[in-house]
């Protein structure tokens, strides 16, 4: 411990929680005011009148954001204050553009309507993460059920409570509740790697023997199952990513890289060679023109809604987003893209960027080996599945199709990214009050 | 292990650096590229996303006009109350095969997103404007209506223009098509009626009357009768061409003879009023020669594009090639041994004679390769008519805001000149005594100064049969003319001269007579 640190968690409780908290709060009303006027702005640009339920909306919004902050200022007002705000901005601004997207913002479309449950959902789940989580650390003791419940969790579309849809298996429908497991494995699976790694990335640091590679392959060869069984590929490469990331950090041993990305491309380049929808995906990439009204329809549709925003967008409900193929989903960043321009984009991507330092720096100032890999597999989590499913829609890299968190339709995609948020928000908190903290350097 | 979290984070930044460089080659370098390509469909929802405005006939009558329609992809389709009577003018939009016509042309205008119609509107940028433009056009339903009845179902085209301002006011072919069957929002019923339009052996799509070319046949013989006027000694009264059946030309070809192998000839006055081929093929070839006859037809607007205001109109053909020279009129109608430097023993000297002067003689009576639009007939009509001059011809008069003041307005200019005014004046009276005592007796409107001249334009003779056609005007006795009218009838039994006299003329009186508001007396009986 550091004498800075020693100085910074001498200082009490109480007093140290309101700084944040109260920055917390200047950036809620802020995000506040620029969900209202975008939810205003894109009524005004559908149907050229206020929406009639504005007034329902912004209580709903408000009392939602006003819920969290207080919840967040009892259970963690120590922790980082831009989390919330930021994953509450991509929240905001994605439940804006589904609305929009429903064609009538003011009635509210199916999808809008339900995506302000799963946003209340969320917040729920968020905080009774914070609640049922007083210490990350104590999670760590569960780390073999965590590993089974994650790969059971990947596993359960294949049982027969699995339902395929749109070409891949990755719902589970149990009576009226529909959900994807593999939104939560990913979690439990973060959790696993960190406490399993605590000890064995140590092991391994200092001395690496074959069998050390097992655990590698196995990752690889769970991925691969994922990819081929139920054609996940956005999943199995986030899955595989978070894994080689964590390996490296825990071990320093920058084999692990190499050898993941070689892995990883192994197995990339037999699915392509073994599945057609692989191929599919992987042709459409580079060279959609070859089959403009198939394959290479939607990341066409996306280029063209993209480009037709420019700079500052169409404006919100004054572009023609629905063009595009699951816009709500998949293609959401294209939707914002259309109608906020480059700024929107822009402006998402710092979002993700801010979150993605707030995250590492979580993990900078953990003094525990398993608070720091923990905080290095949650903000791997996000940053990764951000950046796939963006650069999948800007014909960076193939497509893959996963949700852009916080801000796509999605209620499981929703709850288990604040979940995440959650973890990252208790570690942080716990860092500031119990003194546990290293000075960021 | 916090260097390596380090390196992550700067990891991270890489990727969204490079995530960023793709947002802006996507969104800003290369998005002009990605907004204009050809798969790209967002400009044509645009357009069929907002109201476009009217099209209306100078009268007032609305022949197109944007309707609400409740459709998950569009807005608005098109209608067009008056079906097919405009069709080749407006012409369509279409979803699926674009637009064509003033819709294509006047895109822009009807939808307001022309320059000045946007820039306006920036000054009440939080008030529910209309910025749509509306179309008046020069034509006239009550001309249009009476052409569309005159002709009938037979094939062919009816052009009126307005010879002292280019102002077209009516332009009809037969057949034409409904255009709400193409402005459709049912992809599939659309590309099947535009299918089923292609396949049609008349070509119901194509606006014959200024995109399609037909032999002239004798009306073509004004333009050979203003080159005589213009370039040469020949007068209205001067000199008397002889009484002939046959015309041999020089240096050689087939003879040129006249209608029922019957003889004519006199002064220019009278070989016009009969339509003496052996008279006109002489004038053409061995009074005018070559390049007169060329520059006087290029004057007149054959081998050049009108300056219409639709797409796509199409240029009448005069021949410009006779070969090489070979020597003057005087060598050949002299004695060939005769001195070349002797002076020349014909009133206009020595025309030369070229390789293929016979083309020549044949292109002066309308045949050979002689090819034009009725647009370009009535256009010849319009200069004699209008003291030689060609006024642009156009079909919109005025693009009009939606609060009715002007955004623009189209007056009359001037495209050709065609003859000299003196050379129109003789012309002008030589057709008013065809129609008085000639070929064309059955354009004649009582109370009004009427001048034409028929053509036929033979086609083959088993069976024989030909195109019909007039082209003349019609003003008030105190006045210049008011109307400039060229009709045909495609493709007719029969192969005498009296077939454009008798067929195209009663459609030009119809035409003249809606034009003055002159009603047909009443039949006898």
């Amino acid at each position: 411990m550091t004498a800075v640190g020693a100085r910074r968690g001498g200082v009490r409780p109480e007093i140290a929680a309101r700084r944040p908290r109260r920055v917390e709060l200047g950036l809620i009303v802020l995000i506040a005011i620029i969900v209202m006027a975008a939810y205003g702005l894109a009524s005004l640009g559908t149907s050229a009148s206020v929406p009639g339920n504005l007034g329902p909306f912004l209580a709903w919004m408000l009392g939602l954001f006003f819920f969290v902050h207080v919840a967040v200022r009892r259970l963690a007002p120590a922790a980082d204050p831009v989390l919330l705000p930021m994953a509450l901005l991509l929240n905001g601004i994605g439940y804006v553009m589904i609305a929009r997207l429903g064609g009538d913002v003011a009635g509210g479309s199916d999808l809008a309507g339900l995506q302000s449950v799963w946003t209340a959902v969320g917040i729920g789940g968020f905080v009774s993460t914070l609640l049922l989580v007083p210490r990350v650390r104590s999670l760590a003791q569960y780390q073999y059920l965590l590993g089974l419940g994650g790969i059971g969790l990947l596993a359960l579309p294949l049982l027969p409570v699995g339902v395929e849809i749109n070409g891949a298996r990755i719902w589970v429908s149990i009576g009226p509740v529909n959900f994807q497991p593999g939104e939560f494995a990913k979690i439990a699976l973060a959790l696993f790697f960190a406490a399993y790694l605590v000890d064995a990335g140590e092991l391994i640091k200092n001395r690496l023997e074959l069998r050390d590679l097992v655990p590698i392959a196995a990752a690889w060869g769970a991925s691969v199952g994922v990819m081929v069984l139920e054609r996940d590929l956005g999943s199995s490469m986030l899955v595989f990513a978070m894994f080689v990331v964590l390996m490296w950090v825990a071990t320093a041993r920058t084999m692990f890289l190499g050898l993941g990305a070689a892995l990883f491309a192994a197995g990339g380049f037999v699915a392509f060679r073994l599945f057609a929808h692989v191929e599919r995906r992987i042709d459409s990439w580079l060279d959609p023109w070859a089959d403009p009204r198939d394959s290479g329809f939607q990341i066409i549709q996306a280029t063209f809604s993209m480009a037709e925003g420019g700079l500052a967008g169409t404006g919100l409900g004054r572009g023609d987003p629905d063009r595009v193929p699951f816009a709500e989903t998949d293609f959401i960043f294209a939707a914002i893209g259309e109608e906020l321009g480059l700024a929107g984009t822009t402006a998402i991507l710092m979002a993700f960027l801010i979150l993605i330092g707030s995250g590492l720096r979580i993990a900078l100032r953990a003094t525990r080996p398993f608070e720091k890999l923990l905080a290095v597999g949650l903000t791997t989590l996000l940053g990764i599945q951000a950046f796939i499913i963006m650069a999948g829609v800007v014909r960076l890299i193939p497509l893959t199709g996963i949700t852009l968190p916080f801000v796509s339709y999605g209620g499981s995609a929703l709850v288990s990214n604040y979940v995440v948020l959650a973890l990252l928000m208790r570690m942080s908190h716990e860092q500031r009050t119990t003194g546990d903290a290293e000075a960021p350097r | 292990m916090n260097r390596r979290i380090r390196s992550l984070g700067i990891a991270f930044i890489v990727l969204y650096t490079v995530l960023f460089a793709q947002l802006n080659r996507v969104q800003f370098v290369q998005a002009e590229a990605y907004r204009t390509n050809a798969a790209n469909i967002r400009p044509l929802l645009r357009e069929f996303g907002q109201e476009r405005g009217d099209i209306l006939t100078a009268d007032g009558v609305v022949v197109a006009s944007s309707v609400p329609v409740d459709d998950g992809q569009v807005d608005f389709r098109r209608v067009y109350p008056t079906g097919d009577r405009y069709a080749h003018v407006v012409g369509f939009q279409s979803f699926n095969q674009g637009a064509f016509g003033l819709e294509r042309e006047f895109n822009d205008r009807l939808a307001g997103a022309a320059f000045e119609q946007q820039f306006e509107s920036v000054k009440d940028l939080f008030r529910d404007r209309d910025t749509t433009g509306t179309i008046v056009m020069t034509l006239r339903d009550d001309i249009q209506q009476a052409a569309v009845a005159a002709l009938g179902e037979r094939n062919g085209s009816v052009v009126a223009l307005d010879p002292r301002t280019g102002e077209v006011l009516a332009m009809w072919t037969y057949p034409s098509f409904d255009p709400n069957r193409l402005s459709g929002l049912d992809g599939a019923a659309v590309n099947e009626a535009y299918r089923s339009l292609l396949d049609d052996p008349d070509d119901p799509l194509l606006a014959k009357s200024f995109r399609e070319v037909f032999f002239p046949g004798s009306t073509f013989k004004l333009v050979t009768a203003a080159a005589a006027l213009d370039t040469t000694s020949i007068g209205p009264e001067s000199p008397v061409f002889p009484t002939t059946d046959v015309y041999e030309p020089l240096p050689s070809g087939s003879p040129i003879r006249n209608f029922g192998n019957s003889t004519c000839g006199g002064d220019l006055r009278e070989v016009l009023r009969v339509s003496c081929n052996t008279a006109f093929a002489e004038i053409g070839a061995e009074w005018v020669g070559p390049d007169a006859m060329v520059r006087t037809a290029e004057n007149f607007g054959f081998n050049s594009t009108p300056p219409l205001d639709i797409p796509n109109a199409v240029a009448s053909r005069f021949p410009t090639d006779y070969g090489a020279y070979l020597a003057d009129l005087d060598v050949y109608r002299g004695d060939h041994d005769a001195d070349p430097e002797a002076p020349s023993i014909l009133p206009n000297g020595g025309t030369p004679i070229h390789e293929n002067s016979a083309i020549l003689a044949q292109a002066s009576i309308g045949q050979n390769d002689v090819k034009a639009t009725p647009l370009q007939m009535a256009l010849v009509a319009a200069a004699i008519a209008n003291e030689g001059l060609i006024m642009a011809p156009h079909v919109v008069s005025e693009v009009r805001a939606a609060d009715g003041s002007s955004y623009e307005e189209f007056g009359p200019s001037l495209w050709r000149v065609a003859i000299s005014p003196t050379s129109a004046d003789v012309l002008r009276e030589a057709m008013i005594n065809v129609a008085e005592n000639g070929t064309a007796r059955r354009m004649q409107v009582d109370g009004l100064v009427v001048g034409g001249k028929t053509g036929t334009a033979q086609l083959g003779s088993d069976p024989p049969n030909s195109h019909a056609w007039v082209v003349g005007f019609a003003g008030p006795p105190d006045g210049p003319p008011e109307i400039a009218v060229a009709v045909i009838v495609e493709a007719q039994p029969g192969a005498s001269e009296q077939t454009g006299g008798s067929v195209a003329a009663p459609i030009a009186q119809a035409v003249i007579r809606a034009a003055f508001g002159i009603d047909a007396p009443a039949e006898p009986g």
